[in-house]
């Protein structure tokens, strides 16, 4: 929707004098480049979209909007899968790419400060030739910012060991609604007060703008030892991780590909990988003699879980091929249907066999492919929906069929999002993970950071609340006071 | 983890007596969730202050709140669910630290927090209190292990936040925003936690006669050198610090790490101590952990430990009889502690400012009454009071949880 009537003429105005005209966007024609992030299947033009250049002029432009009464929905690459950046009718989208800037590195205390427009991949590469590193490593990560990692609390293939983005923050810079500037955590662990930085992390933009984040880093581990089993099935390759974390051994990473998603790396990257029904995929580092006993255990548990094969990679390019084909599953897919829906439910890791045939029995109802390439690890799904969009009705399938996942991944204990974020798409199923009480608790931290719901609405919450309802008083259903049920 | 006078177990206070208990408010003991529930209700619709209790290991945390009504979550003490092949567990908030080791030690796994006072302590007071021990070098705090919990919010309502796997990110996170927070947010009532897997082996490594910048230096040495060990703690009393780097894992990788930080650590300095006296020595850092009438929490920035120590830690010691020091240096933080002489509160005063310069702050974590009425428990409010406020407004509109305990007045 680009309608735009004078007063919002006026708006773009005075946010042009802020940002410089060329850094304020209101073509029509360029505005639909701000239409939807990496979930393509839905898409609103914003009104109008502001690159600011520094925290003083997000401020300015926040309470600009705030004055206006305009939404604003922040934005960094736009690679999200959760439709967590689509704007709003009639929204100004606050793009942070062009804050991009490394404020400070301090070795010495392992951390560096950034802008949110910052990629991923560019704070390890800065310190790289140090022997630093930051450790959360989404797929995206040469492409997605630190400030769309922050909303997200984004993991990657390595959180199993070392955490997701909330483990390696220290400290952020917040505009709230009206432009006042806080900062959160701080320079030492433990501020005092309540920790706001941890409900910032993963709030998915809902709470404000952030413009500037401490960095936790990491010193690279003397040694990484890689390997690659092939099973003949899923079932032997999720006995193969659930024996060897009971084995006591931490890998940092552990992944799984299925038959369809190796078929579709194969295509896309050529690697030599034999047509299997699965593969694991295993990072474990530390000092060296810790790594060289703990890969060794593992390969050993692997054999015996029937692994046919094991790979080794020769040097560091033949493990970085490996991980690339890892990594580039999810686009691979497209080589082998021409639509695919991503999923990201999580289910507890001793129940993936059952629950990637449960998937594969709910596919086979609607007469659709599934492709499973996920972190097998912490029990992270990534199922790939495969569906042709020219096809009629096959779009409602797949999306159905992506909803009963969900639904699968609840019953079994889990979470409707490991690492991709609720945003617009699967806000109708937080009411299914979550109880009214629950949400309505969420939204009173959302109430606390930005009342009026200025930022992001739409995404996270399955129904539109306003703050100046307070929780009503809570009333027990009749059975739960009678000491018969609990809400639990 | 609530203040409470009359049970607080302080030893005796050495300035002028307290006066003569008032009568005592009433102590809730609920036996399950739904009982807990209905304490929180009852008392809402009295608009009664309404105080949490668990091990009472960190009461003299925070403000001394007028005395009020207290709910003690001892008896809420059952595991919930543990599932050792998932490597989770779901227990509720009264049960002990030390309880619930022993039931993970018999699959071979733990929880890889080590606060003082495991046997008293417990799981929901850990979390509110944000308590821990040397092993959160490696494993982090409380807020890093816990994956979900059920509160019971100030109007009676049992809500849920996190979940029961290691990965989610569905809604904001209650659990790391409920941690640490005294109570004051709701009544942490049942948790869940990641746990690990018991390490195969452990050995520990003890250098003798350092300066402050000298532990400093042989942590960053350990970092530079790629090791991981899973605890780094500085101690000191009376004269030089010592510290005590701990390896744990498989033994292959324990027994490679402690030789190279004995090379690290120069001919003669260090030693490799026998399972006896590291078991002792972790035990010393404990008892040093909980020594003194006051005690107080001091955080920096890592590599500023020698600033730290010069200024701050030095300034305390000269107010403090039979001061001790147990300070974290891969972490930034640590305690000081000792029996306060006089002058005691505007060493602590000072302390405060000269952290706040090095970007750290203090905190009172325990001070004999005499003391505490007098002592500032936080220091300056945090930048982003405003919105802590308007978090306790809508989540306890009465202000009724554990009043004025927390930052701020909170």
């Amino acid at each position: 929707m680009t309608r735009r009537d004078p007063a919002a003429l006026g708006f773009a105005d005075l946010v042009a004098g802020v940002v410089g005209s060329s850094n304020c966007i209101r073509d029509p024609a360029a505005l639909t480049t701000y239409a939807c992030d990496g979930l393509t299947n839905s898409r609103v033009s914003p009104a109008l979209v502001a690159l600011p250049g520094s925290t003083a002029e997000v401020a300015e432009v926040v309470r600009l909007a705030s004055l206006a009464g305009i939404p604003i929905v922040p934005r960094g690459s736009g690679t999200g899968l959760s439709g967590g950046a689509r704007p709003v009718p009639g929204c100004l989208v606050l793009g942070l790419s062009r804050m991009r800037r490394i404020l400070e590195v301090d070795l010495e205390n392992g951390r560096m400060r950034v802008e949110p427009g910052v990629i991923n991949l560019e704070v390890s590469e800065r310190v790289g030739p140090s022997g630093w590193y930051y450790a959360p490593d989404p797929s995206s990560q040469s492409v997605c910012t630190i400030g769309g990692n922050v909303a997200e609390n984004s993991g990657g293939a390595h959180c199993l060991k070392y955490g997701f983005t909330t483990h390696h923050v220290l400290g952020a810079t917040l505009v709230l609604d009206g432009g006042e500037v806080v900062e959160l955590g701080g320079p030492a662990l433990d501020a005092p007060g309540y920790d706001l930085l941890a409900a910032l992390v993963g709030s998915e933009g809902l709470l404000g703008v952030v413009t500037e984040v401490w960095l936790r880093l990491l010193r690279k581990p003397e040694a990484t030892r890689t390997f690659l089993a092939v099973f003949p099935s899923t079932d032997e390759a999720g006995a193969a991780v659930s024996g060897i974390i009971a084995a006591g051994i931490l890998p940092a990473a552990i992944e799984m590909m299925d038959r369809l998603a190796i078929a579709a790396a194969k295509a896309a990257t050529g690697l030599d990988w034999p047509d299997t029904g699965a593969l694991l995929l295993m990072d474990v580092d530390g000092p060296a003699a810790e790594a060289e006993h703990t890969a060794a255990r593992a390969v050993a548990i692997a054999q015996a879980a029937g692994a046919s094969e094991v790979r080794r990679p020769r040097d560091d390019a033949e493990r970085l091929l490996m991980w690339k084909g890892r990594k580039s599953a999810f686009a691979a897919v497209g080589r082998i249907s021409p639509n695919y829906l991503v999923e990201d439910g999580v289910i507890p890791r001793s129940e993936i066999s059952r629950v990637l045939r449960e998937v594969a029995a709910l596919a086979a109802a609607q007469g659709l492919r599934v492709a499973n390439v996920f972190h097998a690890g912490d029990g992270n799904l990534h199922p790939l929906v495969l569906y042709d969009a020219s096809v009629p009705g096959e779009l409602a399938r797949a999306e159905h069929l992506g909803g009963e996942i969900l639904r699968l991944c609840i019953r079994s204990g889990g979470s409707i999002t490991g690492e991709h974020g609720v945003g617009a798409e699967k806000a109708a199923y937080m009411a299914l993970q979550f109880g009214e009480e629950d949400l309505a608790t969420m939204a009173a931290v959302r109430c606390a950071f930005d009342p009026l719901a200025r930022f992001n609405p739409g995404k996270v919450f399955p129904t539109p609340r306003l703050c100046g309802d307070r929780p009503g008083p809570y009333h027990p259903h009749p059975a739960e006071a009678a000491g018969l049920i609990e809400r639990v | 983890m609530i203040s409470h006078p009359a049970t607080d177990s302080i030893p005796a206070p050495r300035g002028p007596t307290l006066p003569a208990p008032s009568p005592e408010p009433p102590r809730h003991l609920p036996a399950t969730l739904a009982e807990a529930a209905a304490v929180l209700r009852e008392t809402a619709a009295r608009r009664e202050p309404l105080a949490f209790q668990g091990g009472g290991t960190d009461l003299g945390l925070g403000a001394p709140g007028a005395p009020c009504a207290v709910l003690e979550t001892t008896r809420l003490a059952r595991v919930v669910e543990y599932a050792p092949s998932d490597q989770v567990v779901v227990a509720e908030a009264g049960l002990r630290l030390a309880d619930l080791q022993r039931l993970l030690a018999r699959e071979g796994q733990r929880l890889a927090l080590d606060p003082p006072l495991p046997e008293r302590a417990t799981l929901g007071g850990i979390l509110s209190a944000g308590a821990f021990g040397p092993l959160r070098t490696r494993y982090g705090a409380p807020r890093d292990l816990v994956l979900g919990i059920a509160v019971v919010r100030a109007d009676g309502a049992v809500v849920r936040g996190g979940g029961k796997v290691v990965k989610n990110v569905a809604g904001f996170d209650l659990p790391r925003l409920f941690s640490g927070a005294l109570g004051t947010l709701g009544l942490v009532a049942e948790l869940c936690f990641r746990v690990h897997p018991l390490p195969e082996t452990s050995a520990t490594v003890l250098l003798r006669g350092l300066d402050a910048a000298g532990a400093w230096r042989v942590t960053r040495s350990l970092r530079d050198a790629q090791l991981e060990p899973a605890a780094v703690a500085a101690l000191r009393e009376a004269g030089p610090f010592e510290l005590g780097i701990r390896f744990e894992g498989f033994e292959a990788g324990v027994s490679a790490q402690a030789r190279r930080a004995l090379e690290l650590a120069g001919s003669g300095a260090a030693t490799l101590l026998e399972p006896a006296p590291a078991a002792a020595f972790w035990e010393r850092h404990d008892t040093l952990r909980r020594a003194g009438a006051l005690r107080l929490k001091l955080t920096s920035l890592p590599a500023s430990l020698g600033q730290v120590d010069d200024g701050p830690l030095t300034a305390l010691r000269r107010a403090l009889a039979d001061g001790v020091t147990v300070w974290y240096p891969a972490l930034g933080l640590g305690f000081a502690g000792g029996e306060p002489l006089d002058g005691a509160a505007a060493a602590v005063a000072r302390a405060r400012a000269e952290l706040a310069k090095l970007g750290g702050a203090l905190t009172v974590c325990a001070a004999p009454p005499f003391l505490r009425a007098g002592l500032d428990p936080w220091g300056p409010p945090p930048p982003a009071l405003t919105v802590m406020r308007r978090l306790k407004d809508r989540l306890d509109p009465d202000r009724r949880l554990a009043p004025g305990r927390f930052v701020g007045g909170l």
